[in-house]
């Protein structure tokens, strides 16, 4: 009987654990729709679709940025009004939420509309993340009704989008503004390619960055003079002692075994290795502005 | 010749504000040695664009004449270009389709104009970008030009002529790692090796700085009416990343980072050895419109 009941048990755990697996499996592919019209711009019908191996096609050269966000499906839609020019809608279905906020951080630098999780418009161009997906949303010309569709549009599908999800834990490990920190620097960063095209280091890759490292760059205004912090995640000790390692023979032979030098702009690069954590100052003015950025990320590095 | 190892720090050994072509090709990879020189034309007309910046074509094909004239040294259109073409050549006419920012089809059709008048045959000439690898007239091509809009990049830093003949290869997103350093390997491979006679960047409305992957933004683009011409991509190109970079500093008060600075065009001259990447070995002749000029 005992058995019975233990066996019982067991088939309402797992079938219970099924169903909220289940569920929590249809949270993250809901199904979103986008607008069929909006303020007089109507979807001309066609829907393209792109996928990793052919998002190159419609990117002319720049799908690397999506792949090396773990890319999955881009849905291209184009809405046109008589006299005006068209809106193109581009859905990028990314791997995780942290994956979308890599993508709108990277070329983050307009201002907010509050729109989605993160929102931007400059230009013309609309860009936001929400959840596991990132939009991009702009016009083929200018006009104020244009403009202010876009965003109606932007709305429109962030709204569509139930589930908001999480940035990357490692943004919260940088300090805030209370040290400086410059508003819309932050980058959340998969490769050294895209690390590079945000602050250039080195043409090959001494930090040994690939799919399972991530990195922060942030920009911080210490005393007028702008300071970069590098905080890189290794998957394990050992890879980011290497790393480290790596990066202090190539850019800083002359750092006499020191973790800190003074480059030829007569500004200060420190970097060091705590735990499976990379962490590099560039171009602060003086050593005690690098140590107040490095204290300040070990403190947070220690709690983790 | 391998290239070394370049950091951050190569960067910050040169003086500031200088022109990054410059900079790198004297100051990191510099060779001692007899360098050779290279001659570009940047010729500009307050005229070529009327409103909502529409082409004047007769304009553009009489700049692009003044240009072509001047870069070979002779008093008439047809004999400048018959120093470039022959009758007999196949030409393939290399250009940009990208939709934001397209090669003026006016500045096409002139060149399609004057190559017909030096003799090549119609169908011995075709204009095109994607799909050059499967075109009859470039396979067969034994005379290529190249010409496109300059602009900032997200890959290459800028995009000219050298970035142009990316298309050139089956695997385009290969040629992005390093900021598009092996860009210049592709102009080695027999399909365009020593067949490109003349280098347009078309800088009519030139995109001075972008960001991310549609790198097209109109609040960076300005009505620069010129075109910037020479037979050397490297130097077209060194001249075409220069005014970029002024205009940067023109307008922001600082020279504002692209996504990645253009290492192509160093690379190109001193790996590829495909011209000069050097200022101070180019001479830039300026012709028509002065005003603000930047260069």
């Amino acid at each position: 009987m005992r058995i019975l009941v233990f066996f019982v048990i067991m088939v309402w755990i797992f079938t219970i654990a099924g169903i909220i697996k289940g569920e929590e499996k249809g949270e993250m592919n809901p199904k979103v729709s986008l607008p069929i019209e909006m303020g007089g711009w109507k979807w001309d019908g066609k829907e393209i679709q792109y996928d990793s191996k052919t998002l190159f096609s419609f990117m002319d050269g720049a799908a690397e940025l999506y792949l090396a966000y773990n890319f999955q499906h881009l849905t291209v839609r184009r809405f046109e009004k008589l006299n005006q020019p068209p809106i193109i809608v581009e859905f990028y279905e990314m791997a995780s939420s942290e994956d979308a906020y890599g993508v709108y951080s990277f070329e983050h630098q307009d201002e907010a509309v509050g729109i989605g999780q993160g929102s931007e418009f400059g230009g013309g161009l609309l860009r936001f993340w929400k959840g596991k997906y990132f939009v991009s949303i702009y016009a083929e010309g200018e006009g104020t009704e244009v403009e202010s569709t876009i965003l109606m549009i932007g709305r429109a599908v962030a709204n569509s989008i139930p589930i908001t999800g999480p940035e990357s834990k490692l943004i919260g490990l940088i300090p805030g503004r209370d040290l400086g920190l410059v508003d819309k620097s932050v980058r959340y960063l998969k490769s050294h390619v895209l690390l590079n095209q945000r602050f250039f280091i080195a043409h090959q890759n001494i930090l040994n960055l690939n799919r399972k490292t991530e990195a922060v760059l942030a920009q911080y205004l210490r005393n007028e003079q702008r300071t970069q912090l590098l905080l890189i995640r290794y998957p394990n000790l050992k890879e980011a002692g290497e790393a480290y390692q790596n990066f202090m023979k190539i850019y800083l032979p002359d750092a006499g075994g020191k973790d800190r030098l003074k480059t030829e702009d007569r500004k200060w690069t420190f970097a060091r290795h705590r735990k499976e954590f990379v962490l590099i100052v560039f171009g602060a003015s003086t050593e005690t502005d690098a140590e107040v950025l490095l204290k300040a990320t070990e403190g947070k590095l220690s709690g983790t | 010749m391998e290239v070394k190892m370049i950091t951050r720090r190569d960067f910050l050994r040169v003086s500031a504000g200088t022109a990054i072509g410059a900079t790198l090709g004297s100051g990191i990879l510099g060779e001692a040695r007899a360098e050779p020189t290279a001659k570009v034309i940047l010729i500009r007309n307050a005229e070529v664009l009327g409103r909502q910046d529409q082409v004047q074509e007769d304009v553009l094909k009489s700049m692009l004449d003044e240009a072509v004239k001047t870069l070979l040294g002779v008093n008439q259109p047809i004999e400048a270009w018959q120093k470039l073409f022959k009758s007999s050549d196949v030409v393939g006419i290399k250009s940009n389709i990208w939709a934001r920012m397209p090669t003026p089809k006016g500045l096409e059709r002139a060149i399609q104009r004057r190559l017909l008048d030096v003799g090549v045959l119609e169908k011995n000439i075709d204009i095109a970008d994607w799909g050059v690898l499967n075109n009859p007239v470039f396979i067969n091509a034994t005379a290529l030009v190249n010409v496109r809009p300059l602009r900032t990049h997200h890959w290459s830093g800028v995009g000219t002529c050298l970035k142009n003949y990316i298309q050139f290869v089956p695997n385009p997103s290969s040629y992005h790692d390093e900021g598009c350093s092996p860009l210049g390997k592709i102009w080695t491979y027999p399909i365009v090796k020593g067949k490109t006679r003349l280098n347009i960047l078309s800088a009519l409305t030139p995109q001075f700085y972008g960001r991310g992957a549609h790198f097209f933004d109109k609040r960076y683009v300005w009505p620069y009416k010129g075109l910037i011409v020479g037979t050397d991509p490297v130097a077209v190109d060194t001249v075409g990343a220069h005014l970029l970079q002024t205009k940067r500093i023109s307008f922001f008060g600082e020279d504002r980072a692209l996504d990645v600075p253009p290492i192509h065009i160093i690379v190109a001259d001193k790996k590829y050895h495909l011209g000069v990447s050097d200022l101070s070995r180019i001479q830039v002749i300026k012709l028509g419109w002065m005003e603000e000029v930047l260069i």
